[in-house]
């Protein structure tokens, strides 16, 4: 049904794709898989018309077709559900589901009711329920994707283009978008799945495509794939563990106290210790506050309360400064917005939070700058064109890793990475944590805020569960599984047996 | 799988090639202004009557006919160049000329008959710089204390400052002068009037160390980086320590400092300042930071290229005279100069992320 044939696309540096030819048939949900970078991403984009590409076409139901504006997908038939979201936050649910064709009274006059009407409908195709007169704004991640899933299927779409979507959903929320897709391909809907997570995609799809390094490696179907042989295709060599064998918990002495921590509405009464060369894990589902404590505890929380104690000495609160002076470090949750200025150069995004040692009097040390971020990038292995080049251009997985290089450059004491391998390929995820893991080897005490269970549970020498705002448990390595986590995450009491 | 060390992973081919980009926006500005000058040149060669020296290329045009009116643009755009970085914007530049330029001849006026002449040099320069520096400050100081929009807050205080400067004479002056425009002390001519060969110099001179000292700022210290991370990403630069707040205070305060500096070099050229001194000058300001390729989103900006925006706009004006175009005409040619220049930009940015593209497909 839809064909791409010899698709070449290049970015600013970077060749995205390279002479892709990919068949997709009507009715399947079609799995694509690749490392961040691989170009999986932008192949869905240029089907959805966001980028054309620089040579080869795009042949849907045997024709060629030229499709290059959003405008012209929606024509065609084609809805796409993208990775990040966007939405006019202050406006309501019905006026952006209807963005575009607005219901009109007398041809000018916005029809409110209609509006509200259309809005409800088009979420009840997708059996969604929702308030669709509140702001965007005030919706989870999770109903803001099923906002956009709607959107997309109400086009009337043939052919819908999921990408990532579960990057940024819990788990329970996961599985609600799986069975709508599951009743969108009893639809008869086309469907490409963009993503790298494995059990997903053999969950949903009949045939899997393995893209890397924006080159078509192979289709399998779903009978003869095997995790591993997807592996193998998408790194180009087999790997049997990709986490590293991880130390026991021989650790120092109590590197962060924190106690009675509070935050209003965000978390409450929140304790615990990490040691020299731990790595304590937080599991708990979206929202349920760590992200909030990692932020407070390296000052960004002007409402938090408690105390802290970093080495024995209090930390101030609310103070980012202080919290750096003392060896605390924060990769946080969203790279793009948070972590790197997109637009600067990979120097200048590793050095930004050691300017201060990385100058004499006010002036900048450029020969120092520039051997130590080479050195960091060579260390992580970054793969950028070169050093001046803007973090913009390169794939999630190198812009996490210069995220992580900024804090190895300054030495933090107290790591804590928030999301480190959100939207990372498998090859860069495994190097990440082979990084985290070397740090606590070191005597970093790092803080790890996960929402991938076996990301925690294998990295991790111990485990703490929250669960709306608060900690609900501490489970040690050695009995750490993921039924018993994710109990404790969802409050389902342990069945007695 | 082995463990390795994080210096152990270190990977055999060095994957961080060197290259570096030209600075495509400076480059290109430098290019337009020699063929600017080139075309003037050569007209000015032709309309020259015989036994005369060039229209345009001759010592006095070149100083005063563009050095000198561009330096109070160039100055103020050094420092809008500050605020543009950052995403803000700063359109109260005029009126801060205006009110530093006429404070402080207020002042000099007064204080005049008691003080020795060195003492009022020094006055001369510290009073309008003081004066420009807090205005600055009053801006940022509501932009940041109160997390305001600077267009609106500026938008403002462009009209307080004015008034101020409408005020300032007719409070301050008892007797003495028209209340409307006041003429410096004498004492203040050795240094402002300076002279090299005929010329006066001051101005241009001023100007050349302002983009200088406004160059090492933002390109070779720690205060200039932070500057650009700021407008690159403003919530990234929080979460690397940046004192996001007291920067961009500081931001404005420099751009009212300059401001201020203008006010300096208008004052000792006239020695004197009226209410309409700097009146829409903001405008032309903006335009040739803009030009000189500060980006109004923030994160991009050069103080040379603000010399260089500026300089363009100064030679096309000063062109329209030099090739006896109608005055009337003014307007619409800059105009026309600014629209033309910022789409050249953009054109020239999507050429260039081509050429990478390619550069990239061959490496890969």
């Amino acid at each position: 049904m839809i064909a791409f044939d010899s698709i070449t696309k290049t970015f600013a540096g970077v060749t995205a794709l390279n002479n892709v030819s990919l068949s997709i048939e009507r009715g399947e949900c079609h799995g694509l898989m690749g490392e961040n970078g691989a170009g999986k991403s932008t192949l869905g984009k240029i089907l959805a018309g966001i980028y054309s590409p620089d040579s080869g076409t795009v042949n849907i139901d045997g024709k060629s077709q030229s499709i290059s504006s959003p405008r012209d997908a929606m024509r065609a038939g084609i809805g796409m559900v993208h990775q990040e979201l966007a939405f006019c936050p202050d406006l309501t649910v019905a006026e952006n589901l209807c963005m575009g064709i607005y219901p009109r009274k007398f041809g000018l006059f916005l029809d409110r009711k209609a509006m509200i009407a259309k809005a409800e409908k088009l979420l009840a195709q997708i059996d969604v329920s929702l308030d669709v007169c509140q702001c965007m704004r005030a919706l989870s991640t999770a109903q803001e994707q099923l906002v956009q899933i709607a959107a997309a299927v109400g086009t009337n779409a043939r052919i819908l283009i999921f990408d990532e979507p579960t990057s940024s959903l819990s788990e329970p929320e996961s599985q609600a978008l799986f069975g709508l897709i599951e009743r969108l391909r009893a639809r008869g809907v086309t469907m490409i799945y963009v993503s790298h997570r494995m059990p997903e995609v053999f969950r949903l799809c009949d045939r899997i495509s393995v893209l890397r390094d924006g080159k078509y490696v192979g289709t399998m179907t779903r009978a003869e794939a095997t995790q591993d042989a997807i592996v193998r295709m998408m790194i180009g060599r087999s790997v049997t563990d990709y986490f590293p064998q991880h130390l026991d918990s021989s650790a120092g002495d109590v590197m962060l106290r924190v106690r009675n921590l509070t935050s209003p509405g965000k978390f409450n009464d929140v304790s615990f210790d990490i040691r020299r060369g731990e790595i304590v894990g937080f599991a708990g589902l979206v929202g349920a506050g760590r992200s909030e404590i990692a932020t407070a505890i390296f000052g960004l929380d002007p409402s938090a309360s408690g105390s802290i104690e970093l080495n024995g000495k209090p930390l101030r609160l609310g103070s980012v400064r202080q919290a750096m002076s003392r060896g605390i470090g924060l990769v946080p949750e969203d790279r793009k917005r948070q972590g790197l200025v997109l637009g600067m150069s990979g120097r200048g995004n590793f050095s930004l939070a050691s300017l201060d040692r990385l100058s004499r009097m006010g002036l900048l040390d450029f020969a120092e700058e520039r051997r130590q971020a080479a050195d960091y990038f060579d260390r992580l292995r970054v793969k950028t064109p070169s050093l001046e080049a803007p973090v913009a251009g390169l794939s999630g997985g190198n812009q996490q890793k210069i995220a992580l290089a900024k804090w190895l450059g300054r030495g933090a004491k107290l790591l804590i990475v928030d999301e480190p391998t959100r939207g990372v390929d498998i090859g860069a995820k495994a190097a990440i944590h082979q990084i985290i893991d070397n740090l606590a080897r070191q005597g970093v005490a790092i803080m790890l805020i996960s929402s991938e269970l076996p990301e925690v549970l294998n990295l991790s020498t111990r485990i703490l569960v929250m669960r709306e705002g608060r900690l609900v448990g501490e489970v040690p390595r050695a009995q750490a599984t993921q039924e018993r986590v994710v109990r404790l995450m969802a409050n389902v009491a342990e069945a007695t047996s | 799988m082995e463990t390795q060390s994080i210096a152990e992973i270190s990977s055999p081919r060095s994957s961080v090639r060197k290259f570096r980009l030209p600075r495509m926006q400076e480059l290109g500005l430098v290019v337009v202004i020699v063929v600017l000058g080139a075309i003037l040149s050569t007209y000015g060669w032709y309309d020259a009557r015989p036994g005369h020296p060039n229209t345009f290329l001759n010592k006095d045009n070149l100083i005063d006919g563009i050095a000198t009116p561009m330096s109070y643009y160039a100055i103020m755009a050094v420092g809008q160049t500050f605020v543009i970085i950052t995403a803000g914007i700063d359109i109260s530049v005029g009126a801060i000329m205006a009110v530093s330029a006429l404070g402080s001849a207020a002042l000099l006026i007064r204080i005049s008959p008691h003080y020795s002449t060195s003492t009022i040099i020094v006055l001369s320069v510290a009073m309008p710089l003081a004066i420009g520096l807090l205005c600055g400050l009053l801006n940022g100081l509501l932009i940041v204390a109160l997390d305001l929009h600077p267009f609106i807050v500026t938008l403002g205080t462009m009209s307080i400052f004015r008034g101020l400067a409408n005020v300032i004479p007719w409070d301050t002056l008892t007797n003495t002068l028209d209340p409307k425009t006041l003429v410096l002390p004498k004492a203040t001519a050795p240094l402002m009037k300076y002279q090299i060969g005929g010329v006066n110099v001051i101005p241009g001179i001023t100007m050349l160390i302002c983009v200088i000292l406004g160059g090492i700022y933002l390109r070779l210290m720690v205060a200039g980086r932070q500057v650009y991370a700021i407008g690159g990403n403003e919530q990234a630069s929080r979460y690397s320590g940046l004192r996001v707040k007291w920067i961009k205070l500081w931001v404005y305060a420099l751009s009212g400092l300059s401001a201020g500096v203008a006010g300096m070099v208008s004052l000792g050229r006239f020695g004197t300042a009226s209410t309409s001194t700097g009146n829409t000058y903001e405008l032309t300001v903006i335009a040739a930071a803009v030009v000189g390729g500060a980006s109004l989103s923030g994160g991009r900006g050069t103080a040379l290229g603000a010399l260089l925006g500026t300089l363009v706009i100064a030679m096309i004006e000063n062109g329209i005279y030099t090739l006896n175009l109608k005055q009337e005409y003014r307007l619409i040619i800059i105009g026309c100069a600014i629209v033309v220049a910022v789409s050249l930009d953009q054109i020239s940015a999507l050429i260039n992320e081509r050429r990478l593209a390619r550069l990239g497909g061959r490496a890969s």
